[in-house]
């Protein structure tokens, strides 16, 4: 028996060590080179695999950055830190990043659309987007939280059927803009905590937009006038942003403005924090289907 | 039989009559799991053919000269120690798990090197080999059948062809699943249930080779 064991014990350590020479041979003869540059790379990245620099994940992004085909600064997550941080691991200078931020050009909330008709349909922007009279204006915010769904980061809240982005857990991957059926999210770049907008996409002549929103933009072109930072084309007010300059007064063009359709976004000053301090803001807005015409089950 | 035709006969009877995935249903795992494309289930064959060769050779080499009954070694130990020792065979289950995986690692690391794309589309279905069922039953076969244990030759041609067989099995079926694709499944049907049926029509279809040999 103390034989038997002994020869297994024996034979079976006489294999693992040719084995462990074979493979030790092979390891050595076809190691797979990760150059060290990669392997920081790869470090330096955040790893929420969100896709927003337009790779499958952050270990693609991190190939593609090593093989110079991508620049350092695609990853909307990881911001200046880790656009710093890949700059200096290839050894490359880093041009200006801003922040692109999300924001939405609509600021009409239930209240201020009119014309809204009952939609009783699946539930969400897109399918809401297929039909044509669920609310007046056929720009504008339809309400169902597309946008709230496809956040990864939690960053959006339903206020009265008018999505509001909390700039402090916003990553800027830029899901929401992607998301939205009627594109009147767009990814602005944020020069200052606090960023000027308009807050609509109404294309249409001023007596249309009037007739749909108590808020929308008229296309009247007094901002303008007064300040050649902004143009109204198609209708529609613009701000040109690679001339941003928060420093800019914005005061009179805001005060001219017949339909307070400019609105700063971002960081909330002190003043707006103080005017919703005791007030409890709802988490989600839910569709409204009170407004049903007839009192038939509905089905399907 | 001349040599010729019993190299033949074993090759025909191993790759085709007695077909590891469709008549033995072994190594259905990754049969299933790695057939979506040709590509990639070609690849996955020939490390699945290359695994089983040389299993099957090393395991008949290691069996021949150092666990049967006369091999070397046992004789070695018989007059060493006095005639206690009949053979080693005890061992043969834990060798062969032993050569099997040291073979996939030899596998993995000459995929990694030379065929990185390959590396990632078979993913974990390339360690998994080492628990393929059908390599353990072919090193198994090989010390059980009177005919393969006598003959190197003929136990070189057995693995090579049980791997040929495996390969040929999940290359016809990735094909059907490549067309399957943009076919108009029923809906209950999708997914793993038509890959299921399908493979099940397959190895009835093998079933028409029984009785041409062995």
């Amino acid at each position: 028996m103390g034989l038997t064991i002994g020869l297994a014990i024996v034979v079976m350590l006489a294999l693992a060590g040719v084995f462990a020479l074979l493979l030790g041979w092979a390891n050595a003869r076809w190691q797979v080179e990760v150059p060290l540059q990669l392997r920081q790379l790869q470090d330096a990245m955040p790893g929420a695999n969100c896709g927003g620099c337009g790779y499958v994940g952050c270990a693609e992004y991190a190939e593609a950055v090593f093989k110079g085909q991508a620049p350092p600064d695609k990853c909307p997550v990881g911001g200046a830190a880790v656009a710093q941080r890949i700059a200096e691991i290839m050894g490359v200078e880093l041009g200006q990043t801003l922040p692109y931020r999300p924001v939405i050009h609509c600021a009409a909330d239930y209240d201020a659309r009119l014309k809204r008709a009952p939609y009783r349909g699946e539930p969400t922007c897109v399918s809401a987007n297929l039909v044509a009279g669920v609310q007046g204006c056929t720009y504008g915010c339809l309400g169902l939280a597309d946008c709230f769904e496809a956040c990864d980061f939690d960053a959006i809240e339903m206020v009265n059927g008018l999505p509001r982005i909390h700039y402090e857990k916003c990553t800027g991957c830029g899901a929401c803009a992607k998301a939205c059926p009627r594109n009147i999210i767009s990814m602005v770049p944020f020069k200052a905590e606090r960023m000027l907008v308009v807050a609509c996409s109404n294309h249409d002549p001023g007596r249309v937009v009037r007739q749909v929103c108590t808020v929308g933009c008229i296309g009247c072109g007094i901002c303008a006038k007064l300040n050649d930072l902004f143009n109204v084309t198609d209708g529609l007010a613009g701000i040109d942003y690679d001339r941003y300059d928060p420093q800019m007064d914005f005061g009179p063009v805001l005060e001219k403005c017949p339909r307070q359709a400019l609105i700063y976004v971002g960081k909330p000053s002190e003043k707006d924090l103080a005017a919703v301090a005791g007030e409890k803001l709802p988490g989600r807005i839910e569709a409204d289907f009170k407004t049903t015409v007839d009192k038939t089950q509905f089905r399907g | 039989m001349g040599v010729v035709t019993d190299i033949l006969f074993i090759a025909l009877a191993t790759a085709l009559i007695n077909n590891l995935v469709l008549t033995y249903f072994l190594g259905i795992c990754p049969f299933l799991g790695v057939s979506r494309r040709i590509d990639t289930a070609f690849g996955m064959g020939c490390a699945v053919t290359f695994v089983i060769t040389m299993s099957g050779t090393v395991t008949w080499l290691i069996s021949h000269f150092a666990l049967v009954k006369g091999s070397p070694l046992v004789e070695a130990i018989n007059r060493l120690a006095g005639a206690q020792v009949p053979d080693l065979l005890f061992l043969q289950y834990i060798i062969f798990i032993f050569v099997i995986a040291g073979m996939v690692q030899l596998v993995e690391m000459y995929v990694r090197r030379f065929a990185p794309a390959l590396y990632r589309a078979l993913g974990v279905y390339l360690p998994l080999i080492t628990t393929n069922c059908a390599i353990l039953f072919v090193c198994l076969t090989i010390a059980r059948e009177a005919r393969l244990t006598e003959s190197f030759l003929a136990a070189l041609v057995y693995s090579f062809f049980a791997g040929i067989g495996f390969t040929l099995a999940i290359v016809l079926m990735a094909g059907i699943r490549e067309q399957l694709e943009t076919a108009d499944v029923p809906a209950p049907l999708r997914g793993p249930a038509i890959t299921l049926i399908t493979a099940g029509l397959m190895a009835l279809a093998f079933m028409g080779f029984k009785g041409m040999a062995g």
